[in-house]
């Protein structure tokens, strides 16, 4: 397939880059390209966008190597690994481009590949319990990934998506610790659930004491029946609710007067699709309890007790309207 | 396929005749079931996102393609962390990365090789010599054993090929 061509701005702006080759640029190049970069403003863009490019993977790599040296050397030589005799044989003259595909952001969501690479993950609808060296005892809700870092000074979790609850073994020495994208909790003995969503995390203490500590070094004590959202912002106190419960361990979701939104949040991560719901519906008011391990079930008696109308498309997409 | 475009509809035909041969057809390439049983779902969700899917005249070979796609992506994920880990360890104890910087350099390599996916190995190799270790185009010459031209015309390759890629390809 002929590569399709690029503008003319980018084009030129590919051969400046090429040309300002600092062993061989003269500073006649160097004015020439100043005036060109001067002469209309889609130059400038053009060479942002040229000259961007890797721009954020190489500001993480920096930014890595500047704490632990050597890591943009290990980067290196992974990326000079040739792609596998196995994989060129089973791509043999595949045409992607001509397949259109396209959103990869939805199914990254709905099924997290990274997950396959971490210590423990389960996919949709599948709970595990783990039980770790020091006899600390976890259990992941479904759709979920986590990594475990143990060593003689600290016991640390490494939660990427998803939601876990812990039964943490008690240890003077070693705290422990699991860590979110937003901050981490640290305990010494406790109970607690921690929960992973997109740009925020959730941490509910359902027995002994926890601390919170965000990003910023802050730190907060939770006491049990605690719980408290926190992202890059801060921390905020979060009501007792479906989500801070925990009751998925057990199989269920108990909603006592909860917004439906909230129990489809709870729901989705039994649903190997797409649940859509509208906003009208998503306000709608919720009582009872319901098994996830028979979500289409579940979604049949919201339709039965609600002012919804819940339509499937087929097993990989249902969406909840106010009826 | 039936002769219907709602799309949803065909998606659920799709499905139903198909998962259980997708499913088997992954089980066998991969070791781990429940690998086997995401890849199979990714794949469904891709079928749903790709919106031709009243074009599909042979439902298999597209399920396949796109499973091929998928593993591929797996493997490869796999291949470059097993070799990141590997030069983690030769590196002195003094060096050990925290684990979010070993999460931050993962993603990058991984950033940087979807970017260069289908690019020959020579150029690749000039593209990374030029963006990762800031070489010259003469340095990278020397470096690979080529000519000055040959450097220059693997960098404007490069260069294309980033900037024509779909950012929404995988």
């Amino acid at each position: 397939m002929k590569p399709p061509r690029l503008d003319a701005p980018t084009q030129s702006a590919v051969d400046w880059t090429l040309r300002l080759d600092p062993e061989r640029a003269t500073s006649e190049d160097r004015q020439a390209f100043a005036a060109w970069l001067a002469a209309d403003s889609r130059h400038v863009a053009a060479w942002q966008r040229v000259n961007g490019l890797l721009q954020q993977p190489l500001a993480d790599l920096q930014r890595a190597e500047v704490r632990s040296p050597g890591q943009l050397d290990a980067a290196k030589r992974a990326l000079d690994t040739p792609a596998s005799a196995q994989r060129r044989r089973l791509l043999g003259g595949l045409s992607l481009l001509a397949l259109g595909l396209s959103g990869t952001a939805a199914v990254d969501r709905l099924a997290p590949l990274h997950g396959l690479l971490a210590d423990h993950h389960t996919s949709t609808a599948q709970r595990k319990s783990v039980t770790l060296a020091d006899g600390t005892q976890l259990i992941l809700n479904a759709r979920t990934a986590l990594d475990v870092h143990f060593n003689d000074a600290r016991r640390r979790i490494h939660l990427h998506e998803g939601e876990l609850l812990a039964q943490v073994a008690a240890d003077p020495l070693r705290p422990f610790v699991i860590v979110t994208a937003q901050g981490q909790v640290k305990a010494s003995e406790t109970r607690l659930l921690v929960r992973q969503e997109a740009g925020r995390s959730l941490v509910s203490v359902l027995r002994q004491d926890a601390w919170l500590q965000q990003r910023d070094g802050s730190e907060t004590l939770l006491h049990p029946g605690q719980a408290a959202w926190f992202d890059e912002r801060g921390m905020r106190p979060a009501d007792a609710s479906l989500l801070t419960r925990a009751t998925w361990s057990q199989g269920y979701l108990e909603s006592r007067d909860e917004p439906l939104g909230r129990l489809i949040e709870a729901m989705r991560p039994y649903y190997p699709g797409l649940l859509r719901i509208s906003p009208a519906a998503a306000e709608i008011r919720t009582f009872g309890i319901f098994q996830v391990d028979d979500i289409q079930q579940a979604l049949r008696s919201l339709a039965e007790t609600l002012p919804v109308r819940v339509t499937s498309y087929g097993p990989l997409l249902t969406t909840i309207d106010r009826a | 396929m039936p002769t219907t475009s709602d799309p949803n509809a065909l998606l659920a035909t799709l499905y139903r005749e198909n998962h259980r041969w997708l499913r088997g057809w992954l089980s066998r390439r991969l070791q781990c079931p429940q690998d086997a049983a995401d890849l199979t779902q990714d794949t469904f969700l891709r079928a749903l996102n790709s919106r031709q899917l009243e074009q599909i005249q042979e439902p298999r070979a597209f399920l396949g393609t796109l499973a091929k796609r998928l593993l591929c992506n797996l493997w490869r994920r796999r291949q470059l962390e097993r070799s990141y880990l590997d030069a983690l360890a030769q590196l002195p104890e003094r060096f050990a990365p925290s684990e979010e910087d070993i999460a931050l350099v993962r993603e990058a390599i991984e950033a940087i090789d979807r970017l260069l996916d289908g690019l020959p190995l020579r150029a690749r190799r000039a593209f990374l010599l030029n963006r990762l270790d800031g070489l010259g185009q003469q340095a990278i010459a020397e470096r690979l054993g080529v000519s000055l031209a040959t450097v220059e015309r693997d960098l404007r390759r490069a260069y294309i090929h980033c900037l024509t890629r779909d950012p929404e390809q995988p």
